[in-house]
């Protein structure tokens, strides 16, 4: 798995949710992501990148490029200093939620993404990252 | 931060506001807000949220159409969402969200032959 290209946005106030958003719009189109591929990674992205400022106030999104074989896929991974998950399999099935949403974040961005990982220490922060790829 | 901003018009005693293709947060809170007031001001059946121009809609975008539907509701009036891409339909759909009771139609112009036919909820039915 080699890494192509990498970046990242900075998760401070509610108008970097769009910022990220259109920066994996850019890169998943880039990639060759066809418009509902993309629709996905972006709605993820959204999701995820509203966890990190509405949980812990503050955070990053790192995205690279992946290149597997003739497999090309983006990884995107969301770090906080926030509270942290105390149950994160519980946090990853439907329903879920503390932050008086819809408790879709997770489990949403799971089903929308191809593989997902979560680390987390209550009181240290949360690391979700996710990964898609690009089927030809 | 957005370039892009609702365009709220009203044709004959309907009002068509438009989302832009990819709104922030403020943009999607000022639907309501946008809404309910020119709601206020005109004499309308209800609106049509042409949708068309989207290109995601997360949690949060769908709780808000599905709020600023049932608020209209209790104004009195109809929401029709209009134009939602495959694409956006697609992964709303995966991601879980719903917008309610929420009527829909595949066009702008089928949205406005659904607003003014009867069994809307704004004429009275007909006995049979």
């Amino acid at each position: 798995m080699n890494v192509e290209d990498k970046g990242e946005v900075k998760i401070k106030q509610e108008t970097d949710i769009a910022m990220a958003r259109r920066a994996i719009r850019d890169i998943a189109k880039k990639l060759g992501f066809g418009i509902t591929e993309t629709a996905r990674i972006v709605t993820a992205a959204s999701e995820l990148s509203r966890n990190v400022f509405k949980y812990a106030g503050a955070g990053v999104m790192q995205w690279r490029t992946l290149t597997s074989g003739e497999n090309k896929g983006v990884e995107l991974r969301f770090e906080d200093q926030g509270p942290g998950i105390a149950d994160v399999n519980e946090a990853v099935r439907e329903g879920y939620s503390t932050g008086g949403g819809l408790g879709m974040g997770l489990p949403g961005a799971k089903r929308l993404m191809d593989e997902m990982e979560i680390d987390s220490t209550v009181g240290k922060g949360t690391r979700v990252t996710v990964r898609k790829w690009c089927r030809r | 931060m957005s370039d892009e901003s609702i365009s709220v018009i009203r044709i004959r005693d309907v009002l068509l506001v438009t989302m832009p293709a990819d709104p922030d947060d403020t943009t999607v809170a000022a639907l309501q807000e946008r809404t309910l007031e020119a709601m206020d001001l005109h004499d309308v059946r209800g609106l049509v949220l042409d949708l068309s121009k989207v290109e995601i809609l997360d949690s949060y975008f769908a709780r808000t159409v599905a709020e600023t539907a049932q608020m209209v509701g209790l104004m009195g009036g109809e929401t029709i969402i209009a134009g939602m891409s495959p694409a956006v339909a697609i992964t709303a759909t995966e991601l879980g969200v719903t917008l309610g009771k929420t009527r829909t139609a595949l066009t702008i112009d089928r949205a406005l032959d659904l607003i003014s036919k009867p069994g809307d909820g704004t004429r009275p039915r007909r006995e049979r």
